[in-house]
């Protein structure tokens, strides 16, 4: 029996613009997976704590303004409580120079405005795959 | 088993373990079914609240509300949020928990959404076994939201030791509709939003239908409890006090662990049933009447006979032997369903009127008492309709051995 992904769609930081994240939400549900979503302006050890109860594979952190410069504090933070397997990924406007400091700090996509939903749903779905496949081996 | 660290990273409340185990429950993924049994025997210590309603209602809010209190009082508490499941994708999308306020970062606190799959807008198929992890991680009051739709009132009904139904104010006619169904599981009814202009009126009306109710009939398994409507405004925190001793004063009364007695009941009910219909296949009697098991339960069994030619006297009405045999037949399975061998002592039997050729006939019998060596039952055989044919009373001696072929002492010939 297949693990149905699951993932967050949250927003970390001072931007409370959220029509993006809800958009993303709804097309990653209609795609078949299980999508936790909450309001703007979450903290770090909210985020960490609610990743980890509900069993959460893949966080998309939507970012339109300075919001995904915090991700790496949220990457450590996941790291710190013994969640560092969760695939993080970012959408919104992010300038290209920041992005390979994202990536280095161990965030696994960015998706700039306009990237189809279709292919964000794919990774999305993909990289959950191999967080179910870390967690439960022998689900199968 | 799993693995025993797993378990007792399970049994100390570890979240990780404890939220790898959910999705391990909910996808019923290899590992699941020794779990669940892992969990048996390790449950029935946690309060179940079951918080139902229609989408709105204000369900997720008032679970914020009473974790606010229920945390303040230093208990630990759990929250299992269904939510309904987009039925064409199978995908959902869990907005719950993000009602419930910031009581959700607490320590003593651990909340998970679950997608009810296919299960319409009720409890999702694996909603028991995640309340018994809970229950058996040490969470003091495990909460449960659903919709309350369809089936799933009759499943919260069994999961859930107070059941709270949220309706929210201005109902009007729907009031009506919902006595059918959801009101009937509820043990306190509260009128949401009770800040809305409508919210006295609803609860007025509420509190009419119940006492309407207390005239037709008893609450279905809630013993001598009457339920009550309370108003409560979450938001604001008006009537939550209330909401909070009615909450407990029903937890004193009733107890923990009603969907385990359930399921017991339901497990024993089962291998009664499986053991009178091998005791009536191999009775040679029973077979040459035509006599045939319809039922039983633990102290009670049911034997259904269509009478025939062959059944008739000669004044061709039918033999009260026959009637006697069949009620006997019942009486007989009832006094060995417990699993010990019964033999009949005493019987007798009234004929209140004459049967005839064609007509169908149900024996049925119950306890009346049982002692350590002497059980009386009480055998009614009726119509179709219900009317009564004959009532049979017998005693059985009660042996220390199983019934002939069932178990490893058995050695004298069964029946009654
Ligand atoms: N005024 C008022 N609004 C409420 C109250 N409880 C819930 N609501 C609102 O009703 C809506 C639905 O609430 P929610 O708790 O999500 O309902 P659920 O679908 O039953 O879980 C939200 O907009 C809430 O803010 C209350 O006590 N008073
Ligand atoms: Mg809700």
């Amino acid at each position: 029996m297949e693990l149905r992904p699951r993932v967050l769609v949250t927003k970390i930081g001072l931007d409370g613009h959220d029509r993006g994240a809800r958009v993303v939400a709804a097309c990653l549900r209609d795609a078949g997976m299980e999508v936790v979503y909450t309001p703007p302006w979450q903290d770090i050890p909210a985020v960490v704590k609610l990743a980890i109860e509900e069993d959460i594979d893949v966080i998309g952190i939507s970012s339109l303004a300075t919001d995904h410069l915090i991700v790496p504090a949220l990457i450590e933070a996941l790291r710190a409580a013994g969640a560092g397997d969760v695939a993080v990924i970012v959408g919104g406007i992010v300038p290209d120079e920041e992005v390979p400091a994202l990536i280095e700090a161990g965030v696994a996509q960015v998706f700039h405005p306009g990237a189809p939903l279709a292919r964000i749903a794919d990774f999305v779905r993909s990289a959950a795959a191999r967080v179910r496949a870390t967690r439960f081996p022998d689900a199968r | 088993m799993p693995h025993p660290d797993r378990l007792a990273a399970i049994l100390a409340g570890e979240r990780t373990a404890l939220a790898r185990a959910i999705s391990m429950l909910e996808n019923d993924a290899r590992g699941a079914a020794a779990l669940r049994a892992a969990l048996r025997g390790r449950c029935g210590r946690a309060h179940v609240l079951g918080i139902t309603g229609a989408p709105g209602a204000g369900k997720s809010t008032l679970i914020g509300a009473l974790l606010g209190a229920f945390l303040g009082r230093g208990l630990k508490v759990a929250v299992a949020a269904v939510d309904p499941s987009s039925p064409v994708s199978g995908g959902a999308l869990l907005g719950d928990r993000i009602r419930m306020g910031s009581h959700a970062g607490h320590e003593n606190c651990f909340i998970r959404s679950l997608s009810a799959r296919g299960q319409l807008g009720g409890l999702s198929a694996s909603t028991g076994a995640v309340v018994d992890l809970l229950d058996a991680a040490g969470f003091d009051t495990v909460i449960v939201e659903t919709v309350g739709a369809g089936q799933s009132e009759v499943d919260l009904a069994r999961l859930a030791d107070t059941r709270v139904v949220l309706c929210p104010p201005g109902l009007g006619d729907e009031v009506q509709a919902l006595k059918a169904g959801i009101l009937e599981l509820a043990d306190l009814l509260v009128v949401s939003k009770a800040d809305h202009p409508l919210a006295g009126r609803t609860a007025a009306e509420l509190r009419d239908m119940l006492a309407l109710r207390r005239h037709g009939g008893a609450h279905p398994g809630a013993g001598t409890w009457q339920p009550r409507v309370l108003e409560v405004d979450a938001a604001a925190g008006t009537g939550l006090e209330a909401l909070l001793e009615a909450i407990e004063e029903h937890r004193r009364a009733i107890g923990c662990g009603r969907r385990l007695q359930a399921r017991e009941a339901e497990a024993d009910t089962a291998d009664t049933a499986a053991l009178c219909a091998r005791l009536a296949a191999r009775d040679p009697f029973v077979t040459s009447l035509g006599g045939e098991f319809a039922g039983a339960r633990p102290g009670a069994a049911e034997v259904a006979l269509a009478i025939r030619a062959q059944h008739l006297n000669f004044n061709g009405t039918c033999h009260g032997g026959v009637i006697f045999a069949l009620a006997d037949t019942a009486f007989g399975l009832a006094s060995n369903s417990r699993g010990r061998l019964a033999a009949g002592i005493d019987a007798h039997v009234t004929y209140h009127s004459a049967v005839h050729e064609g007509e169908r006939l149900l024996a049925r019998a119950r306890e009346i008492s049982r002692s350590r060596k002497l059980a009386v039952y009480r055998v009614d055989v009726e119509r179709a309709d219900g009317t009564l044919v004959a009532a049979f009373t017998g005693t059985v001696f009660i042996t220390g051995a199983h019934p002939a072929g069932e178990g490893t002492s058995s050695r004298s010939a069964g029946g009654a």
